[in-house]
């Protein structure tokens, strides 16, 4: 097989296009000697490659992504923890033998929800797919849940309840490039997708550009010199700033009378609960200025009669414990306003991860089956079940999210074995310490990665698995785009693809149905399963997709895909999009008296997720080799924190200790912590397992904790460099 | 077993009790029954001024619907007053003479404006008949009023100098009317601001087309307008003030008759205690204007400077969340378990934004010290307790005042005009009771050009000039002088401009300026 293919970056759902041919030099070679530090391994080289979304640009984290395809610090055959707690090599059938005994002993002892599933939205549309079915026919389980519960859960929910279907950005994103007024909500694309920001230059050049975010990040400096407007509300309080604009909107006669008539239903209750939320009120909540919440209802009416306006939400706004309801009303905003589903305007929600638009349609969610079904409705079971060639009651019910589920480990009736899939929840989950403890508990943990990331280390078994260059499948990006992922290298020997492993298993544990290892195969039967579901895939094949075509879901065969959903009607009965009135719960406004700062958690752009990849790759880490606690220059001062200082900050749930960089950019009550760092930088120590009551969405953005100036006056260690990890000069020392 | 609760009163804060109730009428927890005086359901009278100038519509300041709440299974009875109430039987008399049973009752019955004693103006409070071209700008046909008002470019008085009377003023003067605001006093909002921002404020609202007679007592309205309708502002110096329409806006006092003529304790308000149940009748709660919070118990510390009702909404609405929940645990698990429940807290004194276009006011607590004034500055730091400080920054010419009285470093009052930003976070700041940067002067910046994006093109060598790719200024200069005389060759060679490209213009910049030098 020749080395070398177009393909898509291995990180975040822009999902640029890539092209990846064999380096030169080290094409085949082996690993480097470690006498040669300075020279790297890298098998590939990654070029950008023209596509709609990324028109041929890339960020450094794609830029440097091969650099991880022959990593020294690779893990390449089954590694099993022995009783010394240092993990050594075994075989593959060692280890799928260790994995049966394993799930047959726990159910046998405890009953099949003993063994639970934790799946990522990295994984390829055929692995998220077949690891549904695995969870459920050859575990037989209800307990499967992924990390998008921390990604994308409350925009999904709102999504659905307000438009009947949750698609990312209903529309190519390319739509954007000629608005005239763009809302960010909490997102910082000009760190976490930068190729994305072309998209947003004509909003900017318009002077259009308005963001939302507690923080002055990158992608809000665009707002300056004249390219828009910056909100900085107060950690927690978006909901009541959607509602304050939203509210400008009603009283000042923007609203789109026509079609709210002719497409919405609930308008006057919305309506109604807006009423309480006047500018100056919604000031004294938010500490936006009454004048700027009128400005952006102002301008949002006017870019929807000119160039037209959106209004997109990220994680900002979304990950709080009223995530759901706060994407609720920025839907609200944009049906007041005549947005979805409208030629040159509309909403959207910007995806995360790389495949966190199609790892959250096909039955890796607890309440889920293929096609965006609910596991609880007979018709889908029904459908599934046939696909499947299955009685139906051999499907589970619902599960836990994952939350719950990560709270459930080692309890009694809690989930007792473990398989990880393509997620560090050491790193990345809410109140880490809990989840380590969670996992410690276990009886058998089993972790499916190409590095012992934190999670690995604390796996029973690691199974290694392919990275994206050494793997065939699709993807589906953040527009609803399904595209191919494709094989550019052979993988390491003792490495094999996570289909293969359920597969195998499958048969070992004599499930019914099929499992194949072909990603093809897979995905042809992923078609059959989703048909007639909303995400409809049926109509979509390997051989259109190879040949370039555009597919958006949803795909029902025979059509021609949809690039735009909502131009005919909303996916609800009678078509009609539905305004909820929300409001702002007692629990998400939260008292910062004494000296209490609020914590956001958030990104940089030269680390992806839990870093488990980004922070092995030299050049990445030598930027950004350690998290950093942004702080406001007066906030530190009052606490004796110069820049550079290494700082404490706690609260009851654990300490992170990380030097503090003083920043302008950060409210005076507020702190920003990247949450790509393990061990005593992780942030994650510091956030709360307190959930969304509907989307299951932890509490991200607006943790309570207490910042001090670290009492040791030696400087801690920073974690330790990841094995394998070849560090430039500079940072070996530094470190 | 289903209590039935019956809610006297549909404004603002009746709604904000019912639709809390909701879920409790829905799960026949409940039986419900509010009462409106008047023939709408509950809007936000708050936002009557906008109406009246045009800048807002009925529908749209509208927090009920009745017929859904029928259809919740409430019951609603607009255009109907309680006459009595009869505590012994339990039942309400309504003024269709119909009588109604409770289980428990809400008093929700608001306030009303105060009529100032003026020759020419019925002073029975109870019966108000103003003349012709006088409101006091309470309901919708008030603000009906004073739109035609507007829309003709018409002499608006505003009689009165609080936070309504200057923004009906301002913003019919926005909207084509000629305001005058009248008030006692040197500058308006009283004593709630000091000096500096009074002087300040008249400045703007001057500024903002308004005229201020301030220092002015009234006597009188003369009513020799067309049909004996308003046409002057009578002044005890003999003065008058010409005029189309005359706005009372002379503060409100709490509907309180209807308790009281039942023997219910009263004061300004009706009295509650921290669970807002009125004195020794466990049937009866009152919530909003016409409550006044101030328990029974001499030793409380809370009540012993307890004020009046506040007569703002915010509170009121925190009231009726917190006894919708009172009341439904009272109905499932009964009096202990409701009676476990954490009491309201205690109100914050209240924050007033002034809601207007032109002028950006925020105002809360006590601003009457200043700087180097001891005796005020030491009052109330006794035992320990730190004394007040004050940190202050006028700017008349600007149109800019601020001060913060701090104790402790946290806020006890504040005021600021002419400075949003700042006002903003002042608020947020006094609301959460945190602490204040010890260096105020950040607090004053926020509005100042300088904040937004200050030495963006430096000439740091070091400076990244592509941050997708992470491309340092000194990285591409080298390239340059390796021979890369296009963006193209640059990204080519340093990966610079090959994310989302935005720094094409600086790249191309380090390249023009390489070969300038060269030239030179």
């Amino acid at each position: 097989m020749p080395n070398g293919a177009d393909t898509h970056c291995p990180y975040c759902a822009l999902q640029c296009a890539m092209t990846l041919t064999p380096a030169a030099s080290a094409a085949g070679a082996a690993p480097a000697p470690e006498a040669e530090p300075a020279k790297v391994d890298v098998p590939l080289e990654v070029s950008g490659r023209d596509f709609p979304t990324n028109r041929g640009g890339l960020c450094r984290k794609g830029w440097t992504s091969a650099s991880l395809l022959r990593h020294n610090g690779r893990v390449t055959e089954p590694m099993l923890k022995g009783s010394d707690g240092v993990h050594q090599p075994i075989s593959w059938d060692q280890a799928l033998m260790l994995i049966t005994t394993a799930v047959k002993d726990i159910q046998q002892q405890y009953g099949n929800d003993a063994v639970g599933v934790f799946g990522g939205g990295g994984l390829t549309n055929e692995k998220a797919y077949l690891l549904g079915k695995f969870a459920r026919l050859a575990l037989r389980t209800s307990r499967i849940d992924y990390n998008g519960r921390f990604c994308m859960s409350s925009a999904a929910a709102a999504g659905n309840r307000a438009f009947g279907v949750d698609r990312g950005l209903p529309f190519p994103v390319t739509d954007l490039d000629t608005a005239s007024v763009i809302l960010m909500l909490g997102s910082n694309v000009a760190e976490t997708m930068p190729p994305f920001v072309q998209h947003l230059q004509g909003a900017r050049d318009a002077g259009g550009l308005i963001v939302v975010d507690p923080r002055r990040s990158a992608t809000a400096a665009f707002t300056g010199d004249g390219g828009g407007l910056h909100l900085q509300p107060t950690p927690g309080t978006d909901l009541a700033l959607l509602l304050g604009i939203s509210h400008v909107v009603v009283h000042e006669g923007l609203v789109d009378a026509d079609y709210i008539e002719a497409n919405t239903s609930g308008y006057a209750a919305v309506v109604r609960s807006l009423s309480a939320f006047w500018p100056e009120r919604v000031q004294s909540i938010t500490g936006v200025p009454a004048t700027l919440i009128r400005e952006t209802a102002r301008r949002l009416a006017q870019g929807a009669r000119d160039g037209g306006s959106y209004i997109l939400s990220g994680r900002g706004v979304e990950q709080h414990v009223d995530g759901t309801d706060t994407a609720t009303a920025a839907i609200n905003l944009s049906l007041l306003l005549g947005l979805p589903g409208s030629a040159r305007s509309g909403y959207g929600t910007l995806t995360g991860q790389g495949n966190g638009q199609g790892g959250r349609e096909h039955g890796q969610k607890a309440d889920q089956l293929p096609g965006y079904r609910k596991i609880t409705d007979p018709a889908a079971r029904a459908h599934v079940a046939g696909v499947w060639g299955i009685d139906e009651s051999l499907i589970p019910g619902p599960g836990l999210p994952a939350v719950e589920l990560l709270k459930s480990l080692g309890k009694p009736d809690g989930v007792r074995c473990l398989f990880v899939h393509g997620a560090n929840v050491v790193v990345s989950a809410p109140d880490t310490n809990a989840v380590i403890q969670g996992l410690r508990s276990l009886d058998f943990l089993v972790v499916c990665d190409f590095f012992m990331s934190e999670t690995a280390t604390e796996a029973d078994l690691v199974l290694p698995v392919t990275q994206w260059a050494e793997e065939e499948g699709t993807l589906t990006n953040l527009e609803g785009r399904v595209i191919r992922r494709r094989r550019a290298l052979t993988p390491p020997p003792g490495v094999r693809s996570e289909l293969w492993l359920m597969a195998r298993l499958a048969e070992l544990l004599d499930a019914p149905s099929t499992f194949s290892d072909d990603p093809e195969t897979v995905f042809e039967e992923l078609r059959l399963a989703s048909a007639g579901g909303l995400a409809d895939y049926s109509g979509i094949d390997y051989a259109m997709l190879d040949r370039g075509e555009a597919a958006y879901w949803p795909y029902p065969v025979g059509s021609t895909g949809t690039p735009r959903l909502f131009t005919e009607g909303f996916a609800h009965a009678d078509g009609r999009a539905v305004m909820v009135p929300v409001t702002p719960s007692k629990r998400a406004v939260r008292s910062f008296a004494d000296d209490s700062l609020a914590l956001a958690t958030g990104r940089l752009l030269e680390h992806y997720q839990s870093g488990a990849q980004t922070r092995r790759v030299s050049e990445l880490l030598a930027s950004q080799p350690q998290a950093r606690l942004l702080i406001h220059p007066g906030t530190a001062a009052s606490r004796g924190i110069a820049d550079g200082d290494y700082a404490t900050v706690t609260n009851e749930r654990g300490e992170v200790l990380c030097r503090a960089e003083l920043s302008n950019s950060v409210r005076p009550d507020t702190v920003f912590l990247p949450f790509h760092f393990p061990g005593q930088e992780n942030a994650n120590r510091l956030t709360e397992a307190a959930t969304d009551p509907i989307s299951g969405m932890p509490e991200f953005k607006t943790s309570r904790v207490w910042a001090r100036k670290a009492v040791s006056t030696q400087e801690p260690a920073s974690y330790t460099v990841p094995a394998g990890t070849r560090l430039p000069l500079h940072v070996k020392e530094a470190s | 077993m289903s209590e039935r609760i019956v809610v006297v009163g549909f404004g603002p804060v009746a709604a904000r009790l019912v639709e809390e109730l909701l879920p409790a009428v829905r799960t026949g927890l409940v039986q419900l029954l509010v009462v409106g005086q008047e023939a709408e359901a509950a809007y936000n009278r708050v936002m009557v001024a906008e109406l009246g100038v045009g800048r807002t519509t009925a529908e749209a300041l509208a927090m009920a619907d009745a017929s859904e709440l029928e259809a919740e299974g409430v019951e609603v009875r607009l255009g109907v007053k309680v006459k009595r109430i009869d505590r012994a039987r339990q039942n309400i008399v309504l003024s269709d003479d119909s009588t109604e049973h409770y289980d428990r009752l809400v008093f929700a019955t608001g306030s009303r404006p105060v009529i100032p004693n003026l020759t020419g103006l019925n002073p029975d409070p109870s019966r108000p008949v103003l003349p012709a071209g006088v409101t006091a700008l309470r309901d919708l046909r008030d603000a009906a009023v004073l739109r035609s008002a507007v829309a003709e470019g018409k002499r608006v008085v505003v009689l009165g100098g609080g936070v309504l009377g200057l923004e009906t003023a301002l913003a019919a003067s926005e909207e084509g009317a000629q305001a005058t605001v009248v008030h006692n006093g040197p500058f308006p909002l009283g004593r709630s601001i000091d000096r500096g921002s009074g002087s300040v404020l008249i400045n703007s609202l001057r500024a903002g087309g308004v005229r201020m007679a301030g220092n002015a007592r009234s006597t009188g309205v003369e009513t020799s307008g067309p049909g004996g309708s308003f046409s002057a502002l009578l002044l005890d110096d003999g003065s008058a003030i010409d005029g189309d329409l005359l706005v009372l806006s002379c503060g409100v006092r709490p509907r309180i008759e209807l308790a009281e003529g039942c023997g219910l304790p009263v004061a300004t308000g009706i009295l509650v205690d921290h669970h807002l149940r009125t004195y020794h009748e466990p049937h009866m709660f009152a919530i909003g204007d016409c409550a006044e919070v101030r328990c029974p118990d001499a030793a409380c510390v809370d009540c012993r400077t307890a004020a009046g009702p506040p007569g703002l909404v915010g509170p009121g609405w925190r009231q009726a969340e917190w006894l919708a929940e009172y009341l439904a645990v009272l109905a499932r698990d009964g009096q202990a378990a409701a009676d476990a429940l954490e009491a309201l807290p205690k109100e914050k004194p209240g924050v007033v934004v002034l809601k207007a276009r032109g002028i950006n006011l925020a105002v809360a607590g006590d601003n009457q010290a200043d700087p180097w004034d001891e005796e005020l500055l030491e009052a109330g730091a006794a035992s320990g307790r730190a004394r007040r400080q004050i940190s202050q920054w006028a700017d008349p010419e600007h149109g800019r005042y601020v001060k913060m009285t701090t104790r402790g470093g946290v806020l006890e009052g504040l005021v600021a005009v002419g400075m949003p930003r700042t006002a903003a976070e002042l608020v947020v700041l006094f609301e959460r009771s945190s602490e204040l940067p010890a260096d105020r002067s950040l607090l004053l910046r926020l509005d100042g050009p300088d904040q937004l994006d200050a030495g963006a093109t430096s000439n740091d060598p070091q400076r990244t000039v592509c941050r997708c790719a992470g491309v340092s200024a000194a990285s591409i200069e080298d390239s340059v002088a390796d021979g890369c005389s296009t963006v193209g060759e640059v990204s080519k060679a340093t990966r610079a401009g090959t994310g989302c490209g935005g720094c094409h213009e600086d790249i191309k910049g380090i390249i023009e300026k390489h070969f300038q030098a060269a030239a030179a």
